[in-house]
């Protein structure tokens, strides 16, 4: 948890089209988190699961609460979530 | 004068009985009654609604899931496939929200996170399936077909596996496989949706045909005669 506090973004950006990185962030930030940094920091892991073939996250608990959310291996992120999702650098 | 043309009164009744007997041809006849072959049935409660009320699914039972999404309390991998798969495809008869949502996509995610669990619990499936189609109601339909769809490309085997069942499922689809919408000119929008049963029949043979192995056309023909094969033309 220590780290995660440690690790804070700098900025912030809202994308204007869809790539995998939004999709990932927006994976992410469907189950509460920020973005991989955190949620690697906060579950000490490697790596989240992924889709082998798309390298889509797969697999996530849930922050508040540890319950389990399942990603398709296709695209979920809609165009009218583009820009609700937020793409942190650190 | 009292030869004046009596104004004839033609009363229409239904044809084989009494009355049209006796009436030797004064009776205008009319045409049978809809036998109501599509007309949508009737469904009772399923098993679903009462194990998802009592709380009994490893699921978060909250109505506003953000992205479509189940919050499962387990991992999928960890679940019984042979005692909830059957359920949640038991669900698919439901109509309403938020049992046909949730039936949808428990099934959606057992199929995509299942893999090699899947293929021992096929017999189970036969019934919920077979249920979900005789309702002959065009949402429930529309869902059982994609389902099907997506159950046959899960893993491997599955298409196979499903062969011998095709006496059960077929039927239903034979009875719908016309039921398109001919609108000459005009634009059918469930085309758009994926709601025009007529196509996603199609589409669902054509998936069972690819997969299905080598017996899979003959069996198909079988149920379907109109049925063409996608694979050998």
């Amino acid at each position: 948890m220590s780290s995660a506090e440690i690790l804070k973004p700098k900025s912030m950006v809202r994308p204007k089209h869809w790539s995998e990185e939004v999709e990932n962030a927006y994976r992410f930030q469907l189950a509460g988190y920020r973005d991989v940094t955190e949620y690697k920091a906060i579950h000490n892991v490697e790596d989240c699961e992924r889709w082998p073939d798309s390298g889509f996250v797969k697999k996530l608990k849930r922050k508040e609460d540890g319950y389990f959310y399942y990603y398709n291996r296709t695209r979920e992120c809609q165009d009218k979530d583009i820009n609700k999702t937020k793409m942190y650098s650190y | 004068m009292h030869c004046a043309a009596k104004k004839r009164v033609v009363k229409s009744e239904d044809a084989f009985t009494i009355k049209t007997w006796q009436s030797h041809g004064n009776i205008e006849l009319e045409g049978p009654k809809s036998a109501g072959s599509l007309t949508t049935r009737p469904t009772k409660p399923t098993n679903f609604r009462k194990f998802y009320e009592r709380g009994d699914f490893p699921i978060a039972l909250e109505h506003d899931t953000k992205g479509n999404k189940i919050a499962w309390k387990v991992e999928i991998e960890k679940l019984d496939y042979h005692h909830y798969l059957p359920l949640f495809y038991d669900g698919l008869c439901e109509t309403v929200h938020p049992y046909e949502f949730f039936a949808r996509q428990g099934v959606h995610d057992m199929h995509e996170h299942g893999g090699s669990k899947i293929l021992p619990v096929i017999p189970q499936l036969i019934i919920p399936i077979k249920n979900a189609l005789n309702t002959r109601n065009r949402q429930v339909v529309c869902t059982t077909l994609k389902i099907l769809q997506n159950l046959v490309c899960s893993a491997d085997m599955i298409g196979e596996a499903l062969v011998p069942y095709y006496r059960q499922i077929l039927p239903m689809l034979n009875l719908f496989k016309n039921n398109n919408l001919n609108s000459g000119d005009g634009i059918d929008y469930s085309q758009q949706k994926r709601e025009n049963i007529g196509d996603l029949i199609q589409e669902t043979l054509e998936h069972f045909e690819r997969q299905g192995g080598e017996d899979a056309f003959i069996n198909i023909k079988y149920m379907v005669p109109t049925y063409e094969s996608c694979m050998l033309n």
